[in-house]
């Protein structure tokens, strides 16, 4: 995009702008200076009640008016401010795609869903006054739904920001079986974090009554940890001058505020990040594709709406890809239950129906189409992604 | 079909982003960023072209301003000097100073309007400058976030949720990129409509009468239509009809069945049964308005017809939705995932893919040519990255996650998927 064509194309119409502006209100000034002489010429005048004189003053005014026709000027500067931004709004137009509603398929998307996938995200995003201001003025009373929990998770990531870890904590011990389940250490390093809170700002005894209160009882899960922890404890005072300066890094606050925050989004069955981001992300990355592909089909307005499937890809970035999906090289079709992806011994992937027609009977051998191997159907294995 | 369509894409203009990608995948990765995001920026127009709309309208009102007393003073001085009759100079004289005291007051209104013009000015190039620092790789994220709070306005705005776009804005610090004070011009017009009260849609329809003829526009006449209905529904049934006479008729040429079906209602009463003319009498019938001076009201300043959340959410569900998205074990990442995304996007087309695109099962990563699928004995393929770490965790044996069943790294096959 040629932004500074734009800008300058813009940097014109301001200066036209700005011009017009100006001289028409100096073509004011010049007629009240007009009048005002004229004025003046008549309360001058000895003669005060002549017609002839005042006739004469009148005309004078007339014609000194016509002669720099002030409307002529006027009519002037608005014509070439108007071609000038004509000439921007063309710019504009080449430029942008100028209507990208396009593409847009005539479903109705129901207000209440769309207003609670709204009311969610100001949720999870820590925004609670705008939340309950929206829930109001859209009157849904019912998108408030998640407004508690997230509520937690903030107060819990302001406590940790003030390096207060006795809320996160909590939250762990509390869902520690959850944690377990899910492979997440975050239980542990809190702790660590903690013991080395309590190290730097407290006691040496305290650090160690908070080992052996918290980290010995599942010692065997943590045989690397504990003693590199008890080690800190040689280093008192001088951890910055230890081995184990890195454990001081305030990089661990963060780290361990978003891991906290994961657990706790993937606990209550959410994404991490706000699926609206996700979903209008995925479509700002989209649209261009759907339009140059509403453009070049040049189909029936019905066809377009009743689409099943779209019959080019939307190449979206790594980071909205969430499954995977088996296309068959031969085919092109989705796997799916039915046609699921098969391996062959030479270690090729194919569909089942793919196989099932290259091999026309089902124990004659067949050629993978990428090598010269053979394999007969019995000897390919079905794959799961 | 799909490789003619394919080729079509390839072939029409794309802008710069067709540029040759260097050998080396990294480079290769931001190039198509940076294309992406240049495709982007032409998805713009909407904030480029409204403020320019506003300001062109307060240019054009400033002008006629000038225009209209400009005249009213040249014909004063013109009937003045040519008026044959004997006139005192006192008369004169106030005639005169009476039209120097009008230039004055145009002159303020002209300095008024002017600042107007350069507030509107500097918005316009604001919103240019905002799309010019999408450059500034740092503040990238901060970009993306204030585009979704952009989208989120508008969609608040077009709702007439005027407290919470306020709200959104300004926590959002994007008041120079949101148009708001537009809306709330609209948003007189609207509410008035609710109240059944047509005068300001009528003032609205009569000050942009040049542009509203432009584009072929019925608004007015519909709402000449509506105020009809009243007149009859009150049994003000000779005033209906010199209002027929007066504002209906001038629109029968290009309308006439419409307004034929309108002026039959004065034989009916406002409660009558009949089906075809009792529509006319509803509440209804304001709503409609409502929608109708919506949308004129959107094409004149440039916006879409939809908003743009709507827009974007259907072109993002779209390209999101696999049959895999409807299944129960759909990664709690997807957006498909919930229940509401779900419910917007069974209307929409499925997704297509040419080629393979897998994700590891254990780490969530892409299983590419970097990082190749392995089989297991089991038929399960994970990431060679994530086995191998599993491996070097366990002594060289492999679980599979999902059934449990144990084997060796050395068991493992190559998969080669295109």
């Amino acid at each position: 995009m040629e932004l500074d064509l734009i800008q300058d194309a813009f940097d014109r119409v301001s200066k036209k702008q700005k011009l017009s502006s100006s001289k028409t209100q100096q073509l004011v000034r010049q007629i009240e200076h007009e009048i005002e002489q004229a004025i003046m010429k008549m309360q001058s005048t000895e003669n005060a009640t002549s017609c002839p004189e005042l006739k004469q003053i009148l005309a004078d005014l007339k014609n000194k008016l016509n002669e720099f026709s002030p409307m002529n000027q006027l009519e002037t500067l608005q014509k070439d401010l108007n071609i000038t931004l004509g000439k921007y709004v063309k710019v504009t137009e080449k430029s942008f795609n100028p209507d990208i509603s396009k593409a847009y398929r005539n479903v109705d998307f129901d207000p209440h869903i769309v207003n609670q996938i709204i009311a969610s995200h100001f949720y999870r995003q820590g925004l609670f006054d705008l939340g309950d201001c929206f829930i109001s003025e859209a009157n849904e009373p019912e998108a408030a739904a998640l407004k508690t929990p997230f509520l937690e998770m903030y107060g819990i990531l302001e406590s940790m920001r003030r390096r207060n870890l006795e809320l996160a904590l909590n939250w762990a011990s509390s869902h520690s079986e959850w944690l377990a389940q899910n492979g997440s250490n975050l239980e542990l390093k809190l702790h660590q974090l903690q013991f080395v809170e309590i190290l730097q700002n407290d006691s040496v005894q305290n650090a160690l009554s908070y080992v052996r209160k918290h980290l010995a009882p599942n010692a065997s899960a943590h045989k690397v940890e504990i003693p590199k922890l008890m080690g800190c404890l040689v280093w008192s005072g001088k951890l910055h001058k230890s081995p184990y300066a890195d454990l001081l890094s305030p990089n661990h606050w963060e780290k361990l505020a978003d891991e906290f925050m994961q657990q706790f989004c993937s606990c209550l069955g959410q994404s991490y990040q706000s699926p609206l981001s996700i979903a209008i992300a995925a479509g700002i990355h989209g649209l261009p594709t759907l339009l140059k592909l509403e453009s070049v089909m040049a189909v029936k307005k019905q066809e377009w709406q009743a689409m099943k499937q779209l019959p080019v890809p939307i190449d979206l970035s790594k980071d909205f890809q969430f499954h995977s999906i088996f296309v068959c090289p031969v085919l092109r079709e989705q796997g799916s239950d039915e046609n699921p992806p098969m391996l062959m011994p030479c270690g090729h992937v194919l569909s089942k129906q793919s196989i099932v027609k290259l091999s026309k009977s089902s124990t004659r051998p067949f050629k993978c189409p990428y090598c010269p191997l053979e394999a007969s159907v019995a000897q390919c294995r079905q794959l799961h992604f | 079909m799909d490789m003619a369509v394919d080729m079509a894409i390839d072939a029409a203009p794309n802008g710069d982003a067709s540029a040759a990608a260097p050998a080396v995948a990294a480079a290769h990765t931001s190039t198509a960023r940076l294309a992406q995001i240049a495709e982007s920026l032409k998805l713009e127009h909407q904030l480029v072209r409204v403020p320019l709309e506003h300001l062109k309208k307060t240019i054009r009102s400033n002008y006629r301003l000038a225009e209209r007393e400009f005249t009213a003073v040249l014909n004063s001085v013109a009937e003045a000097s040519g008026s044959s009759d004997s006139r005192s100079m006192d008369e004169t004289l106030t005639r005169l100073s009476s039209l120097v005291t009008r230039l004055q007051g145009l002159k303020r209104k002209l300095e008024e309007g002017g600042k107007v013009e350069n507030v509107q000015v500097q918005r316009c190039r604001a919103r240019l400058e905002h799309l010019g620092s999408v450059a500034d790789a740092d503040k990238l994220d901060d970009w993306k976030d204030a585009r979704l709070n952009r989208i989120l306005v508008d969609y608040l705005l077009r709702m007439s949720y005027y407290d919470s776009a306020k709200n959104l804005a300004e926590t959002a610090d994007i008041q120079e990129l949101a148009d708001i004070d537009v809306f709330f011009e609209a948003k007189r017009v609207i509410e008035s409509l609710r109240n059944k009260d047509l005068a300001p849609a009528l003032v609205w329809c009569a000050e942009n009468k040049p542009r509203l003829k432009k584009s072929k526009s019925k608004l007015e006449f519909q709402l000449r239509l509506q105020e009809f209905i009243e007149l009859v529904r009150a049994n003000e049934h000779m005033k209906a009809i010199f209002y027929a006479r007066r504002y209906l008729a001038p629109w029968a040429a290009t309308n006439m069945k419409e307004m034929q079906r309108v002026v039959t209602t004065l034989a009916f009463r406002h409660n009558t049964e009949c089906s075809i003319y009792k529509v006319l009498f509803e509440p209804t019938q304001w709503d409609y308005l409502v929608e109708q001076f919506k949308q004129e009201f959107c094409r004149l300043f440039g916006m879409t017809n939809e908003p743009l959340l709507n827009i974007y959410l259907q072109a993002g569900l779209t390209a999101l939705k696999t049959p895999l998205c409807y299944k129960e074990a759909c990664s709690k990442e997807d957006p498909l995932s919930q229940e509401g995304f779900r419910r917007l996007a069974e209307p929409l087309p499925f997704s297509k893919l040419h080629h393979s695109k897998l994700v590891c099962y254990i780490s969530k990563k892409p299983m590419d040519h970097e990082n190749p699928p392995l089989v297991l004995p089991n038929g399960h393929v994970y990431s060679t990255k994530a086995l191998e770490e599993m491996s070097r965790q366990n002594d060289g044996r492999i679980t599979c996650p999902r059934t449990g069943e144990v084997c060796n790294f050395t068991e493992l096959v190559k998969a080669f998927i295109s």
